[in-house]
């Protein structure tokens, strides 16, 4: 079943259209990394999923529910970090879950209970300060203990680690890691190599719309373009392969570039037999997310 | 009802932790001691002013002050009470559109109109009790120092100037559902006020004003009696009612 379900969703602020037509699909059960660089429209996609912007068109469903602008009845299945976290200042860490528990009707058993659970996933079980003093990086893992406190069925979090140092980004993708068997997880993100690391699934978010979307292992596949490199003993055998073969580049370093959809490499290996070329390493490159990504955006 | 409730605490608990409840009480028992005072000071005043004014050429009798005097301070300082605790609370919603803190309680599932009801019912009982409270301390001291017996509609006139706290309480919980800024609800407010004040010039109009509540003189000293002052407690009683109702479904559709 899919968790969430959008279809064509547009919105505009005043003369910029930021989302033109956005389709995305999130499976349950799945980690979801939504890409995009600064500007692309995360967050506002983010924010109509939770009805907080209201469309301009289009159809969003939770849990096959559909969603409403102002007051929001799916909600009740969604548990949200967002960007900035802010929460009442004055309370500390376990006084303000219970303040969530409260407003979601749980009984005061239940939300001591889970509080002092999520506290230990987050690390904040010893922090006894109000939350006026809480670094980012605190803020961030109580952000996400409040957003899991109602057990949710789906966790959207927006870009829960770009403002945290290599340590603590880590600590929250473990974190992240670690609730996917309660939850399905949506995040966006634009640090690849946290997408890399824990997403089964991603899309990547282009021009107001899906560039590419899927299963992770499935996309680097399907775009494998079998990219190969070689790098010959001596630059003049370099440059014979380079004027032979058309679709070869040399860059600055004299090593060769060239995929098989412009020479069988089999050929290739031919040629330099043939001529007894000797070379010091020939490489089949596995694409990266980032080129992966770099390559469908300058198109 | 819950969560309700849970609103209602988390809003006290802010209020104490952020000690505006202690200032606000401050402020409301000094108004309170501050009425009979006056009145009880005004003789003293004069008397050592005497010289002076006879110089002058004015010749001071001997003044007598009654509970009257210090009822008559009463209805001048409540405005500025009222200003005080309206400075004080006017931001109850826009420190939350600010600050993004209702974002995380509203995508919890808390209702909207909860948080429109739990913030009317605090600030509202928080102006009664004040209210309430500087009104029993300058009672009390009347008591003690002359006879209450004699302002006429005390009860009545008292009760008017409660109402038109209450009335601003509902502009502000109206005013804060409309705007995005604490300069805006404190201008809506104040653009009423004024524009009341402006219209009571016109005689026919200014016994259906909510302005004319703040006028408990001419009451307590019998020159107008209770009903003429029906038409405006029931048209301010309509504003209040129809303020809280309006700004639920308004909040509703607010962008936050
Ligand atoms: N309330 C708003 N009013 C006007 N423009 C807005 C508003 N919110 C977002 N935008 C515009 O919409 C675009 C998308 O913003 P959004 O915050 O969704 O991007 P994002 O992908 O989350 O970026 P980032 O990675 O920086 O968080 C931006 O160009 C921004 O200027
Ligand atoms: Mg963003």
């Amino acid at each position: 079943m899919d968790m969430l379900k959008i279809t064509g969703l547009y919105k505009h602020f005043g003369d910029k259209e930021v989302l033109k037509g956005l389709d995305l699909t999130v499976p349950e059960g799945s980690i979801f990394g939504f890409i995009g660089k600064n500007g692309a429209g995360k967050t506002t996609t983010m924010k109509t999923v939770l009805g907080l912007l209201k469309a301009d068109s289009g159809e969003i469903e939770v849990a096959g529910e559909r969603v409403v602008y102002g007051q929001t009845a799916t909600n009740r299945y969604i548990g949200y970090l967002p960007d900035v976290p802010e929460f009442y200042s004055f309370m500390n860490a376990s006084e303000y879950l219970a303040f969530c528990g409260e407003i979601t009707g749980m009984d005061r058993a239940e939300i001591a209970a889970r509080s002092s659970e999520l506290l230990e996933l987050v690390g904040l079980q010893n922090e006894k300060h109000r939350i006026r003093g809480f670094s980012r990086g605190m803020k961030q893992r109580l952000g996400i203990a409040q957003a899991l406190l109602n057990r949710p069925r789906l966790l959207i979090c927006d870009e829960p680690t770009s403002a945290l140092d290599p340590v603590g980004r880590k600590e929250i993708l473990d974190i992240l890691l670690a609730v996917r068997k309660q939850t399905t997880v949506l995040f966006s993100t634009h640090i690849l190599s946290d997408v890399e690391r824990i997403c089964t699934d991603v899309a990547l978010l282009g021009e107001g719309n899906i560039s590419i979307e899927g299963k992770l292992s499935d996309i680097k596949t399907g775009y494998r373009r079998d990219e190969y490199t070689i790098l010959t003993e001596s630059r003049s055998d370099s440059e014979i392969l380079c004027d032979t073969f058309s679709g070869i580049t040399c860059d600055d370093q004299g090593i060769l570039h060239f995929s098989e959809s412009s020479h069988a490499h089999v050929e290739i290996l031919r040629f330099i037999c043939d001529r007894n070329i000797s070379i010091l390493k020939i490489e089949r490159t596995e694409p990266t997310l980032e080129s992966l990504f770099m390559e469908v955006i300058d198109k | 009802m819950s969560n309700l409730a849970a609103f209602i605490r988390k809003e006290v608990t802010e209020h104490i932790r952020s000690g505006k409840i202690t200032i606000l009480v401050v402020i409301f028992i000094i108004l309170g001691i501050m009425n009979p005072a006056i009145a009880k000071l005004t003789p003293w005043l004069l008397e050592t002013m005497a010289d002076t004014l006879a110089e002058s050429g004015m010749t001071v009798t001997e003044v007598t002050v009654s509970a009257l005097d210090s009822w008559v301070q009463f209805f001048k300082n409540l405005p500025m009470g009222l200003i005080a605790f309206i400075l004080f609370e006017s931001n109850s919603f826009s420190k939350e559109y600010q600050s993004g803190t209702l974002v995380l309680s509203l995508t919890k599932g808390l209702k909207r109109h909860t948080v429109v009801t739990a913030k009317a019912i605090v600030i509202s009982t928080l102006w009664s009790a004040l209210y309430w409270l500087s009104f029993g301390i300058t009672y009390a001291y009347n008591a003690y120092f002359w006879d209450n017996g004699i302002a006429q509609s005390l009860l009545f006139s008292v009760v008017c100037g409660w109402l038109i706290g209450v009335f601003a309480v509902a502009l502000a919980v109206f005013f804060s559902t409309v705007a995005k800024s604490n300069t805006g609800v404190l201008m809506g407010i104040g653009t009423i006020f004024v524009l009341s004040y402006i219209l009571s010039v016109i005689p026919k109009l200014n016994e259906y004003l909510p302005t004319r509540l703040l006028d408990g003189n001419s009451l307590i000293y019998g020159k107008s009696s209770p009903k003429d002052y029906a038409a405006a407690l029931i048209l301010t009683l309509a504003v209040i009612v129809v303020s809280f109702i309006a700004s639920i479904p308004i909040f509703n559709k607010k962008q936050l």
